[in-house]
């Protein structure tokens, strides 16, 4: 069956043996999963073997775009990065924003498979059909920052290039892929993956075209589309604040999460609020095919960075006992050169923090020190002294020193910045995500807090709620649709899949694509063992009331968390341990 | 009584630009009876958001007191 918008061609690279082979794209695998998110787990459900070990060649990692990657089609520049994740044993789907899936596309691929691992450190060079491998020994070692900026002095600044920093090097399990030096594939280890394949980077260029049906009055439809729907206010407040706004909402909304998720606002916010932080812009930047344009530089005296976003401000500053706008920002230039996620490498200093003021075990930093908050950074991802022990990640650290009260992850991937004592949904959400504890696969403080007459404090209904999202963001991420697109709809989803493969799409279809690749990831999962036993909610969130701010005295209760996870096992049609009967796995 | 409306983001265009106001309301009226009083409709509105009284969100059919700062959001979308 042919499709247009796809190229109909994956890339196929043996690192093992430094060969490189093509072969046709599974076209009955994309008319059900699309592309990017659900295609890539898909091929990874269909070609891995269970059980094998993240961080051995047996693990593949997986560049995945989508039939609108490289079109006009607004917000349609991510990437999906795929494995295996070796931080949770889970399935692990990455979107990265930058340029690199728009030159994947352009050299004529829709995706790019890596297997097996390199025996000498070394980086891919891709020019459309011309592969060579190539010695990294120079850029072993080296900052993700430094390693771009030398290849793309070598090669051109017109290059796409992904990267490792040393966090990815040393099998980090919070390691991030790096493009465009402030664009991350930031969860569940990836980088860490690419490290065990001893692949410190991949360079790219395309000078191909995507073909798309009736092009001149398509192109035209889609210029309408992005005039009338993407570039209306609804979704151009991300042009102007990117997501520092959501700094005030978030502290208002009581999902501010401050000291280790030991309360929920920060009498400080003000100190670092998106207002504040954008008095420091130098400059703005969108990905590829953008319409948005969410990227800011901002400018200090001692650090430059695009970012920070809300998740690295907030992890950073109320949830560190930080206040300090610079030490926030240099904590996110530090982060993304060495590789390391954000989200988890905030976390695990919070989490020895708060370990170390309650006496727990002595990591030697407590909440505020923004001095060693930076220097930890660079030592995890070394590996060195303390740092040996904190790469560990918070499940690890627990397991070798207690403290199971204050930490928060699930299934070994730690907390994005929204507290789910004031948004119960949230806490669903991190439990049922496909890859743990993950705010991008259902987005609950939209329906429940950003909203005016939701209640956040109740169980009731949070099933289907966390569904409808999580189906909604299986076919977006699918199509390579960035989430800044907040007026999307199915229609227009359906919409744009016509426009740009020439077949007929429904809003029907739509969502059960968005169901199949909630399925096939979980499928995926429940082949490596996984089920209810760990779709968890942290022992904090069920026994401490949290103590200020719009939610001040809510906790939620055990028994209102299984509710809400039997309300969306069975919306699901899985049965009450969280497992898909076999009927429906041969479905997918 | 009389209080303070502020507006966030693309809200402010229903207060000409301006980003705070203050107002007289009826007596224990409500969130939503409030911001009828300045003109703005939040169910007319597609992209409403949510309501904050004294930095504290709150249902928008939750009553307010003499002094209090009601904010009013726009909807926020993504992570």
């Amino acid at each position: 069956m042919t499709m247009l918008g796809y190229q109909n061609k994956v890339l196929r690279v043996d690192l093992t043996k430094k060969g490189a082979t093509t072969e046709p794209l599974r076209m009955d695998w994309a008319e059900k999963y699309i592309g990017s998110k659900g295609l890539a787990i898909k091929y990874l459900y269909e070609e891995l073997k269970p059980g094998i070990d993240p961080l051995s060649p047996d693990n593949k990692l997986l560049l995945m775009t989508g039939p609108m990657t490289g079109t006009p089609i607004p917000c349609s520049g991510k990437l999906s990065i795929s494995a295996k994740s070796p931080a949770t044993g889970t399935i692990n789907d990455c979107s990265i924003g930058g340029h690199s899936a728009l030159q994947i596309k352009y050299a004529g691929y829709d995706a790019i498979i890596f297997d097996g691992a390199l025996k000498e450190p070394g980086y891919l060079l891709i020019e459309d059909g011309n592969v060579q491998f190539k010695d990294a020994s120079e850029l072993w070692g080296k900052g993700s920052h430094e390693a771009e900026a030398t290849l793309a002095e070598k090669y051109g600044h017109d290059y796409s290039i992904l990267s490792i920093g040393p966090a990815g090097e040393n099998l980090v399990t919070m390691a991030c892929i790096n493009s465009d030096y402030y664009r991350q594939a930031g969860r569940g280890g990836i980088g860490a993956v690419m490290g065990s394949k001893k692949l410190k980077a991949i360079v790219i260029k395309g000078t191909g075209g995507v073909k798309i049906p009736n092009i001149v009055e398509n192109t035209k439809k889609i210029t309408e589309i992005l005039r009338e729907d993407t570039l209306q206010e609804d979704n151009t407040f991300i042009y102007d604040y990117g997501t520092t706004a959501f700094l005030e909402a978030c502290s208002d909304g009581g999902i501010l999460p401050s000291k280790n998720f030991s309360d929920a606002t920060d009498e400080n916010w003000t100190k670092y609020n998106g207002d504040v932080l954008l008095e420091k812009r130098v400059g703005k930047r969108g990905c590829g095919s953008c319409g948005l344009g969410c990227g800011n530089f901002l400018k200090f005296e001692n650090a430059t960075v695009e970012g920070p976003e809300y998740e690295s401000i907030a992890v950073a500053g109320p949830n560190a006992g930080i206040d300090d706008p610079e030490a926030i920002v240099k904590f996110n230039q530090i982060a993304d050169d060495m590789g390391l996620d954000t989200i988890s490498a905030g976390d695990t200093i919070n989490f020895a923090m708060e370990m170390t003021e309650k006496g727990v075990h002595d990591f030697g930093i407590r909440f505020g020190d923004k001095v060693k908050y930076l220097e930890y950074l660079v030592l995890m991802a070394k590996r060195e002294g303390v740092g040996a022990d904190l790469a560990l990640g918070v499940k690890k650290l627990t397991e070798k020193y207690g403290g199971e009260d204050y930490a928060l992850h699930v299934k070994g991937l730690e907390y994005p910045q929204y507290e789910p004592r004031g948004s119960w949904g949230m806490s669903l959400a991190y439990a049922v995500s496909d890859r743990g504890a993950c705010h991008m696969r259902a987005y609950a403080p939209n329906e429940e807090v950003f909203a005016a007459s939701i209640p956040p404090y109740t169980a009731e209904g949070k099933g289907e709620m966390v569904y409808n999202l999580g189906v909604f963001n299986a076919v977006k991420f699918s199509l390579c649709i960035c989430d800044f697109w907040a007026t999307l709809s199915y229609e227009r989803m359906a919409e744009l899949m016509t426009l740009i493969t020439g077949r007929e799409w429904t809003e029907q279809e739509m969502k059960e694509v968005g169901a199949r690749v909630l399925n096939i990831a979980r499928a995926f999962n429940q082949r490596e063992g996984f089920d209810r036993k760990d779709d968890t909610i942290p022992k904090r969130l069920v026994n401490e009331a949290l103590q200020s701010g719009a939610a001040a005295g809510q906790k939620i209760p055990q028994e209102a968390f299984e509710d809400m996870l039997d309300q969306y096992y069975a919306v699901l049609g899985w049965d009450k341990n969280g497992m898909i009967p076999d009927d429906m796995i041969c479905k997918l | 009584m009389k209080i303070t409306i502020q507006l966030r983001g693309s809200l402010t265009k229903y207060f000409q630009g301006e980003k705070v106001r203050s107002v007289e309301v009826p007596d224990d009226c409500t969130a939503e009876e409030a911001l009828k009083t300045v003109g703005i409709d939040w169910t007319a509105i597609r992209n409403f958001g949510f309501v904050a009284v004294n930095s504290r969100r709150v249902m928008i059919y939750d009553r307010l007191k003499e002094g209090d700062e009601l904010k009013a959001y726009p909807k926020i979308s993504g992570g």
